[in-house]
């Protein structure tokens, strides 16, 4: 494999083009419908990824919130590109050693899926040609850019799609390695190593979704796919995986078709509702029955090589309803999947006679209640199919939470690129470049080494605060007086493990002062820290005071009589378990004592009072000790 | 091709846009790509590439560089070419006249400016379905911004119109720029009487290279009232909010542009519009002038000399003077109910004594003059200045020029003014009218 990595990531400054604030909200305002079309750039011609999407002819709903000025709304043109969002650009340049452009021109990339109100994506090109170190490999960076988000996506239905205006306009930079990437586990170190760089200049954004990766990978004979917007960094390797898989079955096919001699799929798209009126379960039989249609289109060639449900590793089933799926409908039936229940053997003998099919050609099968929408649907199909023969077709993907990919739209071109004429070009003097190099951040295994130095951390743990991106928060609590270890397990332990819960509503990230507040709280022994995360919980989530949480987590601290007597009544009440197992018996006790205990006294303290107790208990029983 | 050439600094000014070059500094990099035009607002030793990316990169050359030409420009590709009508068709067809302004108006990529379009094909490739209801036969009268318009500009405008109808026409649209479209609306609506059908002013906020131009939603709204016949008044069809789903219809007198951007920039003033178009359903008011068989009259006679000028504390009788050379009228927009400084009393007098007609209207632009109510306004009126009720200002100063043009006469001139000519005066100011 050959991959190359882009890593957006969000600035803590004010927006790229207007001066609101790069947060996002929960509190829609107003909403505002809006349409676009694609439109030609400097050479006129259609971009073949703007074409596509202007063709799906949606609707565009935009929630305002209250940080949304005219600007997000494409009322007004677009500020002149905040100055110290550039320089946070300029800085992650010089620490990649890439060279700055002398004059910035921004860009207008041409995107029309709605998640930008103006129809095209500000961007301009900053640096490029530079390298950073991984793993003993010099991993190249092609460019550095500064562009502004997206919209952000809320809900999609019936050819309308609802995007909030929060996100749109935070800068980002962009950082594009080179095509230097070989292994999916160097793809994940590199986004990590990336990762910790952008973050060591404190000016970016923290949290889910700040910072979101584009996969590029092809294999050999396979063609470069975009995966774009991955923001889970864990599943990295297993997006490569699953992509060099899904390219290795699109190669295969290629050989089997030429191998086959088929020619390219040209339909006709064939109406066949009426051989299929006595389906008697699925879709087909639904849609017929609530006066839909049935339409057919053969695949010479095909048979077999659509795979089945359930077989496990990547289908080309599963890409031509990626691909029929574009235009509104739900889903498709093919012959590698039929006959099923419902739907018999005698249904498909009859398809392939009306489909006039040899034993090599597949066919495929879209109900829909329009059949102008099943012909389109259809024809996305022929179109895929058609592609297969020459290999892997060049797309933009989006990735699925289960590490697999779905067609997203075609790989934009260089078409969709034209001058943004509202904003002036930026010049960049020596003198400027000159004072932002005098003044780089520290960068990240200067730290890690200062961190052991002067924490007295070890190397994993510091590599592993960077790696997570808590650096900055370990200093501030660490600077405020609290412990180095305690700190540690709060960033890399408690606040992971919390944020790991699934639940409705988002959580907030919590600011230093309040974690400042909670450790407080707990050295100074007002919970024990088996007690973390439900006042987490309470701060967090229901917005407590930490005593407030404490309190209304029944955390108030045991007294010593308090334990003491429930340790007598759970040795009482497992007096069996003492017999038989002796001292033994500690450990099961432990866990049922820490539960009822719930963090309301020191775990270690709770474990010393047991043991002895036991101990007392079991030269009373007159047992063996 | 291909050999390294001396000063790449004048080489490279001597290519032409296109040319694919490959220039490397001395640092070593090596920067490949296509020259294209240098924005007006680049550094001088400035030379943009777009590279394979398609990102442009503004480079300084320096005499050290090392220029290589890779190939000449290729020949540009062309527009989209769509056939236009040249002689009015069979079925019902609506004219669309063009004027130039962003609705016809494309990115000039050399000076990073928005520049009319030479040809009127270019707008049938930018609004592909125009003509999905019917023939729409183009006319492109002159191609300007509409801050370059002038009111001969208006004339000319004016019997294209008359033209149109006379060839059968079912509606006029006429594709202008936003900045003064509110002041050719109201020109337009005192020099064509009794058109057959809808003249409708259009125009956009956002030029039609960008996915998001508003002139999308309003070209082919304001053709599809046009088509349908049923208007006889001269209106403005832009967005009613910034939502691309409702268009308002204003007439062309109380209509003005009250923002710079916005996409509902267009507000009628002290009334509602008169009608609204959503999808492709169009909903007229009580108040909208449906033809009325009478036959269409263009009165094209209209006298220039005419003065708009609005009064602010500090504009004292010698500086207003200097705004007056051979004027015949003299459009205030006053204060409140319609003032000036008393200091201005003596000198008016004596313009209007001169024979000049002095026209009051007020600057905040909602509401009535009055000159009842203060003794300034009594003063004012006794002078002889003529207060024109709720008209805008530019609605004053068209009519004034239509009036002069109409007579000699100051007293007539003055009775033209007073009288409601097409609906003009709102006179019934209600409280939910109030934006």
């Amino acid at each position: 494999m050959k991959a190359g990595l882009e890593v957006h990531q969000q600035l803590a400054t004010t927006k790229l083009f207007c001066p609101c604030p790069s947060e996002l909200s929960e509190q829609v305002e107003r909403t505002v419908r809006r349409r676009l079309r694609a439109t030609g750039g400097e050479t006129r011609a259609l971009d073949p990824a703007a074409k596509f999407e202007s063709a799906l002819g949606y609707s565009f709903l935009y929630e305002v919130v209250p940080t949304t000025c005219l600007v997000e709304l494409d009322e007004e043109p677009p500020h002149a590109i905040n100055p110290e969002a550039l320089d946070v650009a300029l800085t992650v340049s010089l620490l990649l050693h890439a060279a700055p452009i002398d004059e910035i021109l921004v860009m207008r990339k041409l995107v029309i899926d709605g998640s930008n109100t103006a129809g095209f994506q500000r961007t301009a090109l900053v640096a490029v040609g530079g390298w950073i170190d991984v793993g003993g490999h010099r991993i190249s960076i092609d460019t550095v850019c500064l562009e502004e988000d997206a919209a952000r996506k809320v809900s999609e239905a019936g050819g309308e799609v609802r995007y909030r205006l929060d996100r749109l306009g935070i800068p980002l930079v962009e950082v594009a390695t080179g095509p230097d990437l070989t292994s999916p586990e160097q793809v994940r170190d590199v986004a990590q190593a990336i990762g910790a760089l952008l973050r060591s200049t404190h000016r970016v954004r923290r949290g889910i979704g700040t910072i979101r990766e584009d996969l590029n990978l092809s294999i050999e004979g396979g063609t470069r796919i975009e995966i774009k917007g991955v923001q889970e960094l864990r599943l990295l390797p297993t997006y490569a995986d699953e992509e060099i898989a899904r390219q290795r079955l699109l190669v295969r096919i290629k050989e089997e078709l030429h191998r086959r001699q088929a020619p390219p799929p040209t339909g006709p798209i064939v109406d066949v509702s009426e051989l299929l009126k006595d389906v008697t379960a699925g879709p087909v039989r639904s849609v017929l029955k609530t006066g839909g249609v049935a339409m057919a289109v053969g695949l010479p060639g095909f048979h077999g090589l659509l795979g089945r449900p359930g077989e496990p590793g990547p289908r080309f089933g599963r890409e031509l309803a990626d691909y029929a799926r574009t235009t509104g409908v739900r889903g498709i039936l093919h012959s590698d999947e039929l006959p099923e229940e419902g739907f018999g053997a005698a249904h498909v003998e009859q398809l392939r006679n009306r489909l006039s099919l040899g034993k090599d050609d597949a066919f495929v099968l879209v109900a829909h209640a329009n059949s102008a929408k099943a012909t389109e649907a259809l024809r996305q199909v022929l179109q895929r199919a058609t592609a297969a023969l020459a290999g892997v077709p060049p797309e933009t993907r989006d990735p699925l939470p289960d590490g697999t990919s779905r067609f997203s739209r075609p790989l934009p071109g260089r078409d969709r690129m034209y001058p943004e004429t509202d904003v002036p070009p930026v010049p960049l003097s020596s003198e400027h470049l000159t004072k932002l190099g005098s003044h780089l951040p520290e960068r990240p295994e200067e730290t890690r080494a200062r961190f052991r130095e002067q924490f007295g951390l070890s190397d994993d743990v510091a590599a592993l605060l960077l790696q997570e991106g808590e650096a900055d928060r370990f200093e501030s609590l660490v600077r405020r007086g609290q412990p180095p270890a305690l700190v540690v397990r709060l960033l890399t332990h408690d606040l992971p493990a919390f944020a790991a819960t699934p639940r409705t509503e988002p959580v907030p990230e919590p600011s230093d002062d309040l974690l400042d507040s909670v450790l407080r709280a707990l050295s100074s022994g007002q919970f024990a820290k088996e007690g973390v995360q439900p006042v987490l919980e309470g701060v967090l989530l229901h917005k407590r005071s930490v005593d407030e949480a404490v309190m209304s987590a029944g955390l108030a601290p045991m007294s010593r009589p308090e334990l003491e007597a429930l340790v007598s009544g759970v040795l009482d009440r497992n007096e069996t378990l003492l017999r038989t197992r002796g001292r033994a018996a500690l450990s099961p006790l432990m866990g049922d004592l820490m539960r009822e205990v719930r963090g309301r006294r020191d775990g270690k303290e709770v474990a010393q009072v047991l043991e002895r107790a036991l101990i007392e208990r079991l030269e009373k029983m007159g047992g063996p000790p | 091709m291909g050999e390294p050439t001396f000063d790449p600094r004048k080489k490279i000014r001597s290519l032409p846009v296109g040319t694919e070059v490959e220039l490397t500094p001395p640092d070593g990099r090596t920067w490949h790509g296509i020259i294209v035009p240098s924005t007006e607002f680049s550094g001088e030793n400035i030379v943009v590439l777009k590279l394979a990316s398609g990102y442009n990169v503004g480079l300084e050359v320096t005499e050290r560089d090392v220029l290589t030409v890779i190939s000449k420009p290729r020949r540009p590709r062309t527009s989209p070419t769509v056939e236009t009508v040249s002689s009015p068709p069979t079925e019902p067809w609506v004219a669309l006249l063009t004027t130039g302004g962003t609705i016809a108006s494309r990115v000039d990529y050399q000076t990073g400016g928005v520049k009319p379009v030479r040809d009127e094909r270019e707008i049938l490739a930018a609004f592909p379905a125009l003509d999905a209801e019917g023939p729409v036969h183009i006319l492109p009268v002159f191609e300007r911004f509409s801050e370059d318009i002038v009111p001969l500009d208006w004339v000319a405008l004016a019997q294209k119109v008359g033209e149109c109808f006379g060839l059968g026409a079912k509606g006029v649209v006429i594709a202008h720029g936003t900045d003064t479209l509110g002041f050719t609306a109201a020109a337009l609506s005192f020099l064509v009487r009794n058109p057959p059908g809808p003249v409708a002013l259009v125009g956009a906020q956002r030029s039609p290279d960008r996915p998001s131009s508003d002139g999308f939603t309003n070209l082919p709204a304001a053709i599809h009232l046009a088509r349908s016949g049923e208007l006889g008044e001269v209106v403005v069809v832009m967005h009613d909010g910034v939502s691309d789903d409702r268009l308002a219809i204003h007439r062309g007198t109380r209509v003005r542009k009250m923002h710079s951007s916005r996409r509902d920039a267009f507000e009628s003033r002290n009334a509602p519009p008169i009608g609204y178009i959503e999808g492709k359903r169009i909903e007229l008011g009580g108040e909208a002038r449906r033809p009325t068989g009478s036959p269409l009259r263009i009165d094209a006679r209209l006298d220039e000399r005419v003065a708009l000028v609005t009064y602010y504390p500090g504009l004292t009788p010698v500086r207003l003077r200097r705004f007056l050379r051979n004027e015949r009228g003299l459009v205030l927009a006053g204060t409140g109910l319609g003032h000036v400084a008393r200091e201005h009393l003596r000198g008016l007098r004596k313009l209007i004594e001169g024979g000049v007609t002095v026209g009051m209207t007020t600057q905040c632009l909602e509401g009535g003059t009055d000159p009842y109510v203060y003794a300034t306004g009594r003063d004012l009126l006794r002078a002889g200045v003529v207060y024109l009720d709720d008209l805008l200002p530019e609605t004053a100063y068209a009519k004034m020029m239509w009036a002069l043009g109409q007579s000699e006469d100051p007293a007539r001139v003055r009775a033209l003014l007073l009288e409601d000519q097409v609906g003009e005066f709102v006179t019934r100011r209600r409280l939910e009218d109030l934006p």
